[in-house]
């Protein structure tokens, strides 16, 4: 009884955000569907007929690779923002409290800035006679400007370093808020410090892990413009064909098409975290 | 408490991420003369913006940075009609907003010759009247009677663009006449393009003796086998900036439009400008007034102004494209006369404009494109 009363009343409290929820995310999500089968019009606009078209394109060749594209991309990235985000969290979170603010706050700075700019920035080390060429001759590495800007590895960097942060906070969180004591109970009954972290520490910061996995795995399908800037467009993700589909071909309807599947595709990442861990709510966001 | 800053920081990083995506298509400026313009593609949503045709101002509808900021005042001062310089980033939004507006809201549009065709077929221009245009005679009648507008009731030309190559003769070995050259393989990893899909397998139709516009899809599969051999030499591929890396020697040659031409010779003079001899595709840009605008006698006005000879000279050497005005052509000054003003030799019968293609053609050509990049990736 009194339960019913309160649900009603949060009801009522909750009433604009379900009507913002609706408005401004179900609502467009409904209509992309809804546009994802339609017809496109000649050269611009959109017919009312429906069609399974927009799909069966999809299994063109050039489409599927560009799907296959995104998630090796999103593999490569998700790989070393672990290898180098893991361990960084996990020492943050054993620094002393000042050292541990003072290094937060050194990884978000940055994060301030607009991320455009940011991958400007390597623009400028990798470019021809640039920074890191210029380092690499000083050392007599090279003798000539290498061509490190506009290839697939300038696309991994620059990806890595938009995403790494996520990593490192929620793994930071995780670890954080750990009880130690477990770990010293574990070392006391003679565990060598290796398998006191594969049995303890490994599977109690393992929700921060896999939202920073996440965090990153997902992002990293739809950030097109790392690969327009530090790619030089060559490298065809998903993002870059919704793009141009909306904006040049005018294919709205294939454009719509592959939006639904990407979320799906996003939709399954989550749903592969939440199996795996057995958590629903993201590390660190709540 | 830790968590909790935790959960802000990582926020405030979303935000920034989610920042980047949205600037990252285009570097817009802000508006030129207009405060009250900024929001970058603002819509005149005010009321003062809004004002009616008696409060004289003008609603200018076009890209960030068309005009020199003083030819702009020079207008407000001599006609009081105050401009109200409102900007989008692709001609795409100007139309998707020109619709949703009933072809309102704005007095002048400026937007690429392809769009043009739509907004006029879509009934969203209105016919001007040449009796308030005095200096409608000083139009270049090479850029009149183009497919958009075959009987130029509906626009006027403001600049004109072609796509040239231009290359770095220190870096490159070979002279460079035309398109068919830059398939040849020293210039392997070291060629730049523009990100205009039309544009560059136009190239190929090119070089193949077919026309940029054809709705034919054997000719189509022919450039597609033909582009799929340059990929190799592609080194990059986009729109904005290419010139910087032509003058940073990034790329040692470059397909590029003409505004982006101008930037680089004067830069760096010793780079060398190939008209190919397949020859040109060009574009043109052209004012047109909406049909229902609020204040169409300001926009007649302003097009006037624009044409006058000084007028227009100022504001091509400022915008960098050709000069669409004939009687201006004499009034541009030497620095920039090789880029704004036809070559004399020029041959009307070797331009050709890129126009609205079937949607089965133009299905097939972003097919084409997808793939082309697919491989120059590899």
């Amino acid at each position: 009884m009194q339960g019913k009363r309160r649900s009603r009343g949060n009801a009522a409290i909750l009433a604009p955000m379900y009507l913002f929820t609706v408005i401004f995310l179900i609502g467009p999500f409904v209509y992309m569907i809804v546009l994802s089968f339609l017809t496109r019009a000649e050269t611009w606009g959109i017919v009312n007929t429906f069609t399974l078209r927009n799909y069966q394109k999809l299994l063109e060749p050039v489409y599927l690779h560009s799907f296959g594209e995104s998630i090796r991309l999103a593999v490569y990235v998700t790989a070393l923002v672990v290898l180098i985000g893991y361990p960084f969290g996990y020492f943050m979170a054993k620094l002393p409290p000042k050292a541990r603010g003072g290094l937060l706050l050194v990884v978000m700075v940055p994060f301030y800035t607009s991320s455009l700019m940011r991958l400007y920035g390597w623009i400028i080390i990798f470019r021809a006679n640039g920074l890191f060429d210029r380092l690499l001759m000083v050392l007599h590495l090279t003798d000539a400007p290498l061509k490190l800007l506009y290839t697939y590895p300038a696309v991994v960097v620059g990806m890595v370093y938009a995403l790494l942060p996520f990593m490192m906070l929620s793994v930071y969180s995780s670890v954080e808020k750990m009880d130690w004591q477990l770990v010293e109970a574990a070392r006391d009954m003679g565990a060598p410090p290796a398998k006191a972290f594969l049995t303890i520490t490994l599977p109690l910061s393992l929700p921060g892990l896999m939202t920073g996995v996440t965090l990153t795995f997902v992002p990293s399908m739809g950030l097109f413009f790392v690969a327009d800037i530090l790619g030089g467009n060559k490298i065809v993700l998903i993002g870059n064909v919704i793009q141009e589909q909306l904006m040049k071909v005018h294919d709205w309807p294939f454009a719509a098409a592959l939006s639904v599947i990407l979320m799906l595709m996003m939709s399954l990442t989550v749903w592969l975290y939440r199996r795996v861990t057995g958590v629903s709510e993201m590390e660190g966001f709540v | 408490m830790k968590k909790s800053l935790a959960l802000l920081l990582a926020l405030a990083l979303c935000v920034s991420l989610l920042a980047g995506c949205g600037s990252a298509k285009t570097a817009e400026q802000p508006s030129v003369t207009q405060p009250a313009a900024e929001g970058n593609e603002a819509e005149p949503a005010t009321e003062e913006q809004k004002a009616p045709a008696a409060a004289g101002t003008l609603n200018l509808y076009t890209w960030a940075d068309m005009f020199d900021p003083e030819v702009l005042a020079g207008f407000e001062e001599e006609t009081g009609i105050r401009i109200n310089y409102v900007n989008f980033d692709y001609d795409e939004t100007m139309l998707a907003k020109l619709e949703a507006a009933k072809g309102g809201d704005y007095d002048l549009v400026i937007a690429d010759d392809y769009i043009i065709e739509t907004v006029i077929a879509e009934g969203l221009a209105q016919k001007l009247d040449r009796e308030k245009i005095s200096n409608f005679s000083n139009i270049n009648p090479i850029y009149q009677g183009q497919f958009y507008d075959p009987t130029d009731e509906y626009t006027v030309p403001y600049g004109s663009g072609v796509q040239t190559i231009v290359y770095d003769p220190a870096l490159v070995d070979k002279e460079i006449t035309g398109y068919a050259d830059l398939w040849d393989e020293s210039f392997a990893d070291s060629i730049a393009i523009t990100a205009n899909y039309r544009v560059m397998i136009g190239m190929a139709l090119k070089v193949l003796g077919y026309s940029y516009n054809t709705n034919n899809l054997d000719e189509l599969q022919e450039a597609a086998e033909l582009m799929y051999k340059l990929a190799p030499n592609i080194r990059l591929i986009k729109d904005d900036f290419v010139q910087d890396d032509l003058i940073s020697g990034e790329v040692n040659t470059a397909v590029m439009y003409t505004s982006q031409v101008t930037i680089a010779k004067i830069t760096k003079p010793s780079l060398a400008v190939v008209y190919p001899k397949e020859g040109i595709g060009f574009g043109i840009m052209g004012m047109f007034i909406p049909s229902q605008a609020p204040n169409a006698d300001a926009a007649h006005a302003f097009i006037d102004y624009i044409l006058r000879p000084e007028v227009s000279a100022r504001s091509y050497e400022y915008l960098g494209y050709y000069c669409t005005n004939q009687a201006a052509d004499a009034l541009i000054s030497d620095e920039y006369k090789e880029f704004l003003v036809l070559p004399a030799e020029f041959r009307a019968e070797d331009m050709e404009m890129i126009e609205n293609i079937s949607a089965e053609a133009a299905e097939k050509q972003a097919d084409i494109w997808a793939q082309f990049k697919t491989l120059c990736g590899q």
